[in-house]
C-alpha cells in the first residue's frame, strides 16, 4: 500500500499493537466527513472524559463544565413523612437556593403545604416572615375563573409556617407541584427573600398560586423544613444551588 | 402510630416532645376548619359583590334581578357556622344585568 495513498479502503482499523490507534499527527486536523461518529466516551486531547454514556443512550458522565450554574445538591422523598428539612449544604456557596416540588400528595385533605427556616445558631423553625400571596383559579366546568389576593396566605411579622398552597386535595390522583426560590441564605446582612409558584388540585379547579416575601432576619439561615398544616404528606423536594 | 420525619434523607421517628407539638398544631388546625370556611366563604361573597358594583354606578339604572343577587350574596353567610354549612350553601345565580 502506498504511503501517498489518497484513499484507503478497509473495513476496520486497529492498532499494530497495543490499545491506542493514532491518526494524524500534532498541528494537523483530523476531518470526519462521515454523518455520525460512535464512541462511548469523548475525551480532549489530555485524555480527560468529556461525555460517556453507557452506550445505551444513557450518559454516565458529563464534564463538570456542562450545566454546573445550576447544581442538584440533595433530593429527598417523603412517604407518609410529617416533614421534611434540609439542614446541611445550605450555606454562602449559592446566592440562590431552589427548592423543587414533586406532586406533594397530603394525607389529609384540603390541608397546606409549608415552609419555614432556622437561623444559623437558632432553635426552632420560628422566623418572622412578611409575605403576599396571589391566586388564580380555574374550574373544570369553567363556572368560577377568579385571580385574586389569598388574604389567608399572607403573614406580617409572623412566625407560621408560610403557606404555599391552599386546600390541596388528598385525592389519589391530586397532588401540589411546584418551586420556592430563596435569595442569601447564608448572608449575614441582607433579609432573605423568596417567591413561591405552584399548582395546587382540589377536586376540579385549577389553582396558580405565588407567594412572595422575605424572612426578616439578618444571620444566615442553614435549615429549611417543609409540611403540611396538618397530617403527613409523600413527594419529593428536591434543592439546587444556583451559581 | 408513631409519626415519621425525614432529614438530610434519612426518616426519623419524631421524639415524645416533638409529637406532642405536632398533635398540638393539628389540634389548632382542625379547631379552626370552620372559620377558615366561613372567612373563604365571604372573600368569595365580596369578590363576586366587587364584580358587579359597577351596576349601581350614578349613570346606570341596577335592575331588580340584579339587586335581589347581591341582596342574595350578602345573605349568604347568615346563619352558617360551620364548613359543613359552607359546602351545602347555595350560591345565587349571577343575573345577565
Amino acid at each position: 500500500m502506498s504511503d501517498q495513498a489518497s484513499t484507503i479502503m478497509v473495513n476496520t482499523l486497529e492498532p499494530q499493537s497495543g490499545t491506542t490507534l493514532t491518526v494524524g499527527k500534532t498541528g494537523q486536523n483530523l476531518v470526519v466527513n462521515a454523518d455520525s461518529l460512535k464512541a462511548n466516551v469523548v475525551k480532549d486531547a489530555g485524555g480527560n472524559a468529556i461525555f460517556t454514556s453507557d452506550g445505551s443512550g444513557t450518559l454516565s458522565g458529563v464534564n463538570s463544565a456542562f450545566g454546573s450554574a445550576v447544581v442538584l445538591i440533595q433530593s429527598q422523598t417523603a412517604s407518609n413523612s410529617a416533614s421534611i428539612s434540609f439542614t446541611s449544604g445550605i450555606d454562602s456557596t449559592y446566592e440562590e437556593y431552589l427548592f423543587k416540588f414533586v406532586n406533594i400528595n397530603p394525607a389529609t385533605n384540603e390541608t397546606e403545604f409549608t415552609f419555614q427556616v432556622n437561623a444559623t445558631s437558632q432553635s426552632g423553625y420560628n422566623e418572622e416572615i412578611t409575605s403576599s400571596a396571589m391566586k388564580a383559579r380555574y374550574t373544570e366546568n369553567g363556572s368560577t375563573a377568579v385571580w385574586e389576593y389569598a388574604t389567608d396566605m399572607d403573614q406580617n411579622q409572623g412566625t407560621a409556617y408560610q403557606w404555599m398552597s391552599e386546600d390541596t386535595g388528598n385525592e389519589a390522583d391530586a397532588s401540589y407541584s411546584g418551586q420556592l426560590h430563596m435569595y442569601n441564605l447564608g448572608s449575614t446582612s441582607k433579609v432573605k427573600n423568596f417567591i413561591v409558584r405552584g399548582q395546587d388540585d382540589l377536586g376540579d379547579q385549577a389553582k396558580d398560586i405565588s407567594v412572595a416575601g422575605f424572612i426578616n432576619v439578618t444571620a444566615a439561615i442553614d435549615d429549611v423544613q417543609f409540611k403540611m398544616s396538618s397530617g403527613n404528606f409523600d413527594g419529593t423536594i428536591k434543592m439546587y444551588g444556583i451559581k | 402510630m408513631p409519626r415519621f420525619k425525614m432529614v438530610d434523607g434519612v426518616s426519623i421517628q419524631l421524639t415524645s416532645a416533638e409529637e406532642t407539638a405536632r398533635d398540638n398544631e393539628e389540634a389548632a388546625w382542625a379547631a379552626g376548619e370552620d372559620d377558615r370556611a366561613l372567612a373563604s366563604m365571604r372573600e368569595d361573597r365580596n369578590r363576586r359583590l366587587a364584580d358587579t358594583d359597577w351596576y349601581g354606578s350614578s349613570d346606570l339604572t341596577m335592575s331588580a334581578d340584579m339587586t335581589t343577587y347581591r341582596q342574595d350574596l350578602r345573605d349568604l353567610p347568615s346563619g352558617k357556622t360551620t364548613k359543613a354549612h359552607v359546602d351545602a350553601a347555595t350560591w345565587p345565580t349571577k343575573p345577565a344585568a
